[in-house]
């Protein structure tokens, strides 16, 4: 039986905008698999980055039960919180790397926060950058990297401390679409090895090529299928 | 995260804007080099003057003038006689002083302060300093007997020779008799003394016999009365000064070397805790640019605090790497000021000395030199860091409370 990495019921968030309160996500149901590579699909202001920041332990539900690796998130403190995010991946669209850090100490400052040992990360950010094909450009600040390039530098960031899952909100929205395949390629590679991947796009032809997709409309999920992959 | 790690990152935060981070240092390098170079000065100028004191004169002396009575030759018995203190006195030694001339075999003259005394009872109450470098001192000395400090034999020790033992020297003064004049004969000239002079042999003292002073300037008033106690403690100095100034019922005044040392340390010390305290100030000043500039460094990077957090940093890390970029700072301001501000109180230092070899005070060279104790040197780094990690905690507190999700999108 495979294992649970996302559960949520009844997932409801709202934020309020002056006094007006918006309900963002109104009643989620969702579950995802360890291994799975799921891609949630949906238009701008849909709730589909709300969803993944509450997957991600950046922010909190309103209410609704979301279990994370089998954990209550909203029973945690903001320490507890913090540890759970040291354990899950990031790609951000706009790449969030620190700019006055080349590729490599980017890398090597994730681990740098879960008190890994220098040698360690070191060794490890190096296996990573060459995984992502960034073996050259290691020593690059993000300045000097194109915007292919700092988002390989991003996934391998997320990927320095073995996370669980990855979670990546549209990691090729700012991207040509011929380096999109590439990333996507890349993405693909790094589920096959067993990392289970959330991927937020509002792009269609992107969104299939997950295994399963996600459709999110106006708080609340609309669609979510199987897809039937080509390759 | 580990602190060498926190430390680094703080550290490339710094190396990012470094003008920013020199700006920024200044105020705490005025600050701290204000603090370092006063106090340095002034613990320095404390001991020379203790040093000159206790040099010129030994602090087991008490000096006894009138304030609304006249003093007379007889008081001298009078004050040894005293009950409760005559066993903690060993000589009082009268002394009638005046202003006049000299005037040497070439026709140079000075103004001095001819001081009429008893060489017998002054060698015995100041075996080192009341002795002869040249000439002898006379046990029964003729009255035109002149004794000389040694700048005045030797003006101001600059090769200058006024007069040497055994010359003549004309002596004229003003009171009672305008212009009234004797011939001298200068038996003796003294070794240098050094230091500055609160009673007894000085380098600049012009000696003569106590009964030719009573008859030449025509009083038997005494100027001043010298009490030699048998011992310097401030117990001794502080019982016989009351006695004494009981037994005359308030009507003489008693200066202890001892109570003019304490005076004037005592002055030095509150001159330089004021000064300090307007220093501090400027530290004042320059905190509050550290935590503008915590504030600035704060927003601008709002997004990289959102991006350290959602990659699983602490709030109390976010808080730690705040407040170590500013103790950073503040220790570099706080060395760089430490250097500065001693090399501004031997410059200071170098330039008094140099003046004051061209203009003597009271004929003793000030040679200031500015002291740098470790308690002041950590008391400049606890103050620098303090004041820089103070100032910071409030933008460090923020950072580290910002919202991950708003941080993440802040543009």
């Amino acid at each position: 039986m495979s294992r649970l990495v996302v559960k949520a019921e009844g997932l409801k968030k709202t934020f309020l905008l002056g006094r007006v309160p918006v309900e963002a996500l109104r009643g989620i149901n969702l579950t995802v698999e360890a291994g799975e590579f799921v891609s949630i699909l949906g238009p701008s202001g849909s709730g589909k980055s709300t969803l993944l920041n509450l997957i991600g332990a950046l922010d909190q539900p309103t209410s609704g039960t979301l279990l994370i690796n089998g954990v209550e998130v909203s029973k945690l403190s903001d320490n507890q919180l913090t540890d759970l995010r040291s354990r899950i991946g990031f790609v951000f669209q706009f790449y969030n790397l620190i700019p006055r850090l080349t590729a490599r100490d980017n890398v090597e400052l994730a681990m740098s926060i879960v008190n890994v040992g220098k040698d360690e990360r070191s060794k490890r950010a190096k296996e990573l950058l060459e995984t992502v094909g960034l073996k050259d450009r290691m020593n690059h600040k993000p300045a000097e990297l194109s915007g292919g390039q700092q988002q390989r530098v991003a996934i391998a960031r997320a990927l320095a401390n073995q996370p669980n899952f990855l979670l990546m909100d549209e990691p090729t929205g700012n991207i040509d679409s011929h380096t999109a395949q590439e990333i996507v390629s890349l993405i693909k590679q790094v589920n096959a090895n067993g990392v289970t991947i959330i991927m937020v796009t509002h792009d269609q032809h992107l969104a299939k090529q997950a295994q399963r997709a996600i459709e999110i409309f106006d708080g609340l999920i609309t669609k979510n299928e199987v897809n039937h992959l080509e390759d | 995260m580990r602190t060498r790690d926190v430390f680094g990152y703080s550290f490339s935060a710094i190396k990012l804007r470094k003008l920013r981070a020199a700006l920024t240092m200044i105020g705490i390098v005025i600050g701290i080099a204000a603090i370092i170079a006063l106090l340095s000065l002034t613990q320095g100028e404390s001991v020379t003057i203790t040093h000159s004191f206790e040099q010129g004169l030994s602090a087991n002396t008490l000096v006894v003038t009138g304030q609304n009575t006249p003093l007379y030759a007889n008081y001298t018995d009078q004050i040894m006689a005293i009950p409760s203190v005559s066993q903690d006195i060993t000589a009082t030694i009268p002394i009638i002083q005046q202003a006049g001339y000299l005037t040497n075999s070439s026709g140079t003259t000075m103004k001095v302060t001819l001081i009429g005394i008893n060489f017998t009872e002054a060698e015995q109450a100041f075996p080192t300093n009341f002795a002869s470098a040249s000439g002898t001192i006379p046990l029964n000395p003729p009255s035109n007997a002149i004794i000389v400090g040694a700048k005045i034999g030797n003006l101001n020790s600059n090769g200058t020779i006024f007069v040497n033992a055994g010359d003549q020297l004309k002596v004229t003064t003003q009171v009672p008799i305008v212009n009234e004049t004797y011939m001298g004969n200068v038996t003796a000239v003294f070794a240098p003394i050094g230091g500055v002079n609160f009673a007894g042999p000085s380098d600049i003292g012009v000696y003569i016999p106590i009964n030719q002073a009573q008859a030449y300037f025509g009083t038997n008033q005494l100027s001043e009365i010298i009490v030699q106690l048998k011992s310097s403690s401030n117990g001794t100095v502080t019982t016989v000064s009351k006695a004494i100034s009981n037994y005359f019922n308030g009507q003489v005044n008693i200066e202890s070397a001892t109570a003019i040392i304490n005076t004037i340390t005592s002055a030095l010390s509150t001159v330089s805790a004021v000064i300090a305290g307007i220093a501090g100030i400027s530290l004042l000043v320059a905190g509050v640019s550290i935590m503008n500039i915590m504030i600035v460094s704060m927003v601008e990077r709002t997004r990289e605090i959102g991006i350290l957090k959602a990659l699983g940093m602490k709030s109390r890390t976010v808080l730690s790497a705040f407040l170590c970029e500013s103790a950073i700072v503040g220790l570099i301001g706080t060395l760089v000021g430490i250097g500065v501000g001693w090399g501004v109180a031997n410059l200071y230092a170098a330039l008094v000395n140099h003046r004051s070899q061209l203009v003597q005070v009271n004929g003793a060279a000030v040679n200031l030199a500015p002291i740098l104790t470790p308690e002041v040197v950590i008391l400049a780094l606890a103050f620098g860091i303090g004041v820089s990690i103070l100032f910071a905690m409030w933008p460090a507190w923020r950072a580290s409370k910002l919202n991950v999700v708003e941080a993440l999108r802040y543009e």
